[in-house]
């Protein structure tokens, strides 16, 4: 008996891999910001967006885990071959530049962080990003997907928080299956909290990610099933991840009404005499790992995407030399994106609202891609969208496509403000 | 007319009007059609769209005209396309695809392609001359339409370009019928090394790595297939069908198939071993008894023994009849008539001696051999310590049943590393 529970645990763990990582890389500090805001805000009264949140995350991850399992390319290998060289060009330099936004954002996010503890910028963001650069370079696929697992496992640091903030769960778990009142729909900004809230759930580097890491793994469309759990896990740990995230908020910054956060290391802050220390420190240590986790995700991710669309070498697996442009960009990506950091007063909020923005404008591109591609028989054979996927996954698209629209709009507005 | 230093580029090329030969617009250029079979490489024709659909032109029936349009010597050639015919289409099937650059041994992406007019019976005639995948095509791609078009060809060459002549270029069919009718015959990819073609299939998606190999020649498809890292091999089997399969495996080392059928789901093992020749199938089976790391999970039964009472003329006609891998051979095996291993003669000394030379005289005196259920730990060890190349396994009875041969050790040890 005991046996094949630890079996089964055991087959349980086997399956995780680029959908869980990805899924969690997903919570970076721009996620951890919005999370704690909807908390700080809004209390329990944004908990029921995770359930269609979560199942938009999967409809969407689900799709590139199958094309790379089916066609064993990666998404930009895909989109080059059917639209051809100048689209995926064009579509290259948006991620480029957006995911340069998110990189930068990262590292705001490794600074606030450490600062928390005490740390200057101008020694945590020059170490991590040196650590960030090794990982990739030095480390082969397997020794990093290790090490990107053990990261994603360091987001029970938010469950615990959310525990040691002492929410009432009653209110809690009501919320999250209960529609909220119907005098809040028309408060603006809780409707912008709630496009925020789903718009940051899935960005467009995250399908590039996603796909490339499955074909590296060389997943066999026999394995695909164990593939979709991963997926299928991954949503969930995340976001109920961002669950805890919002009820440690709710529980401690809204309910002393302390509503005013701006970046994530402010919750933490906050959080400290309302909560405790433990919750303090978990909540800060939880942070870095966020920020530090998507900052060697994101430049790796970027490089590998552009290298596969414009027909340069890539792959972790590969030396400097076979692959040079695939290294010079993710070494440029991390150094831009730490410098930027570094330089004092540097308008960290705008410009974390800023490339948010633009992770709005490009996701739409790319589902519509998806969306296309994965519709084609001769490439996908039987695995072709059935009826009602596709129209679940049009409908998600739209929805999220309108609410990143709608993202876009509003932190355009914001930094007008500024 | 005169052969042109620089020729027209594809991308260039596309979409130009071309003109009756009293000047009104006949159609465009939607693509340029490459024969396949017996005329293989050759342009077969411009593909016109016109008001009538899609339509062929055999390239000397045009002419290229000062202004950059093309003109039809008469209307007379052009005919519809069918469909049917067994061409290659530059721009569907070669730009923004992959292919195989022989020359350079990896896969490549089409930026795009570089024609050449000549003469040919006082016309002049198109051809292909080679494939862009540098910087240059991909330039003139990206900008086309941005900026008029002859300035666009000067300043493309301003950056460096990445070619591949047209010869040393493998194209990698996935439709199985297209495969057929086109009957892409992967010749040169066929002459690299088994080595470099592993690299090649590594690179690959599986759809493309199962069309190249079961267009190869068996006997070359095992040897690469037994360069490819094990989890890859696992998976392009398990992509074939058992027949095909098994053709394959049959060519292969009967070691390398016994640790590949190991590592398969057991019906499907079974399945391919059902469609292998008795004799292979036999070897392969007794070697899959074995644990896989130990000495004789390791080793290979294509090895050469004779008799202990054998001279070097015999021995040497024995690795004339020597079925396996000569090259792999590096010594003989002298056994007596219960197969029991007696002595060990180096490849290098027996060539050294005279015909009739007994080959017991010039054994080791001390051979070094281990046990099959030896660890193959234990295995390196030996060769370590006694700088083998290969090592007879013994079964409990003192009888050669295989040989571990030093690249499965470095093989194995490069897997620990």
């Amino acid at each position: 008996m005991l046996k094949r529970w630890r079996t089964r645990i055991f087959l349980f763990l086997a399956v995780l891999g680029p959908g869980f990582i990805t899924a969690n890389v997903d919570n970076d500090p721009n996620g951890i910001l919005t999370y704690s805001q909807a908390g700080a805000h809004f209390g329990y009264a944004l908990l029921w967006t995770m359930i269609p949140i979560t199942l938009a995350l999967i409809i969407v991850q689900e799709m590139c885990a199958r094309m790379g399992v089916v066609t064993g390319k990666g998404l930009s290998d895909l989109i080059r071959e059917e639209f051809g060289l100048r689209m995926t060009f064009i579509v290259m330099v948006l991620l480029v530049i957006v995911n340069f936004g998110n990189v930068i954002g990262e590292f705001a996010g490794i600074a606030g962080s450490m600062q928390l503890f005490h740390l200057s910028k101008y020694i945590s963001v020059p170490i991590c990003g040196v650590l960030v650069w090794l990982l990739a370079v030095r480390g082969d696929y397997k020794s990093v997907e290790k090490i990107f697992l053990t990261a994603s496992a360091f987001y029970i640091a938010y469950i615990i928080t959310g525990v040691l903030a002492g929410p009432s769960w009653r209110t809690a778990i009501v919320a999250t299956v209960e529609l909220p009142p119907r005098t809040l729909w028309g408060q603006h900004d809780y409707l912008y909290m709630v496009v925020s809230v789903i718009g940051t759930t899935i960005a467009p580097w995250m399908q590039f990610y996603l796909q490339s890491s499955i074909v590296e793994k060389g997943v066999s469309v026999r394995k695909y099933a164990a593939t979709r759990l991963d997926v299928i896990v991954g949503s969930i740990f995340t976001d109920v991840v961002a669950w805890f995230i919002i009820v440690a908020c709710a529980a401690t910054l809204w309910a002393h009404g302390l509503g005013n956060i701006a970046m994530p290391a402010d919750a933490a802050e906050a959080m400290k005499p309302l909560a405790g220390s433990y919750a303090f420190l978990l909540f800060a240590f939880g942070l870095f790992n966020a920020s530090f986790f998507a900052a060697s995700v994101l430049p790796l991710s970027t490089s590998y995407t552009v290298c596969e669309g414009l027909g340069f070498e890539s792959g972790v697996d590969k030396s400097f030399r076979q692959a040079p442009f695939f290294y010079w960009l993710y070494t440029l990506l991390i150094a831009g994106g730490a410098a930027v950091v570094l330089i004092p007063d540097f308008p960290l909020v705008q410009f974390s609202i800023f490339s948010q923005a633009l992770n709005g404008i490009l996701l739409p591109i790319v589902i519509v891609f998806m969306l296309r591609l994965i519709n084609r028989k001769d490439l996908m054979g039987t695995h072709v969208n059935s009826h009602w996927f596709n129209v679940a996954a049009w409908l998600t698209a739209i929805i999220v496509t309108v609410l990143s629209g709608m993202l876009v709009i509003q932190q355009v507005g914001t930094m007008w403000k500024h | 007319m005169d052969e042109k230093r620089n020729g027209p580029s594809l991308a260039l090329l596309l979409g130009t009007p071309v003109t009756e030969p009293k000047g009104s617009l006949f159609g465009r250029l939607k693509d340029i059609a490459v024969a396949t079979g017996a005329d293989a490489g050759r342009i077969a024709g411009l593909v016109l769209k016109t008001k009538k659909g899609l339509e062929l032109v055999p390239a000397t029936e045009v002419r290229s005209t000062p202004s950059g349009a093309l003109e039809l010597r008469s209307t007379d050639a052009v005919q519809p396309l069918q469909g049917d015919e067994n061409f290659i289409f530059l721009k569907q099937d070669l730009l923004d695809q992959q292919i195989i650059d022989v020359h350079g041994r990896k896969v490549v992406r089409v930026n795009d392609v570089d024609l050449q007019w000549f003469s040919r019976d006082e016309k002049q005639d198109l051809r292909v001359r080679e494939v862009e995948v540098g910087l240059r095509g991909a330039v003139r791609r990206l900008l086309l339409g941005v900026i008029p078009k002859h300035a666009l060809d000067t300043f493309s060459r301003k950056f460096p370009a990445r070619v591949i002549p047209w010869e040393f270029v493998d194209m990698i069919e996935v439709d199985p019928a297209r495969r057929v009718k086109l009957k892409i015959e992967h010749e040169r990819l066929a002459q690299l090394h088994p080595s470099d073609i592993a690299d090649i299939l590594e690179d690959l998606a599986p759809a493309e790595r199962e069309a190249i190999l079961t267009t190869l020649d068996e006997e070359v498809a095992a040897e690469a297939l037994e360069e490819v890292e094990p989890k890859l091999q696992k998976a392009l089997v398990e992509s074939l069908d058992s027949e095909t399969a098994a053709g394959i495996v049959e060519e292969m080392d009967p070691g390398a198939a016994a640790d590949l059928l190991a590592e398969l789901p057991e019906e499907r093992s079974e399945a391919i071993l059902e469609e292998m020749g008795a004799e292979e199938r036999q070897e392969v089976e007794e070697l899959l008894e074995f644990r896989e790391d130990s000495a004789a999970g390791r080793m290979t039964t294509a090895y050469v023994q004779v008799p202990v009472q054998a001279t070097v003329a015999d021995g040497i006609e024995a690795l004339r009849g020597f079925e396996g891998d000569p090259e792999s051979i590096t010594e003989l095996y002298l056994v007596d008539e219960k197969e029991v291993l007696i002595g060990v003669v180096p490849l290098a000394r027996m060539i050294l001696a005279k015909p009739e030379t007994r080959l017991e005289v010039l054994t080791e005196p001390r051979f070094i051999s281990c046990q099959v259920h030896a660890h193959q730990n234990f295995v390196a060890e030996l060769f370590d310590k006694y700088n083998l190349r290969a090592l007879p396994v013994l079964d409990d009875d003192g009888r050669l049943v295989g040989v571990v041969q030093a690249d499965h050790v470095i093989a194995f040890l490069r897997d620990k590393i």
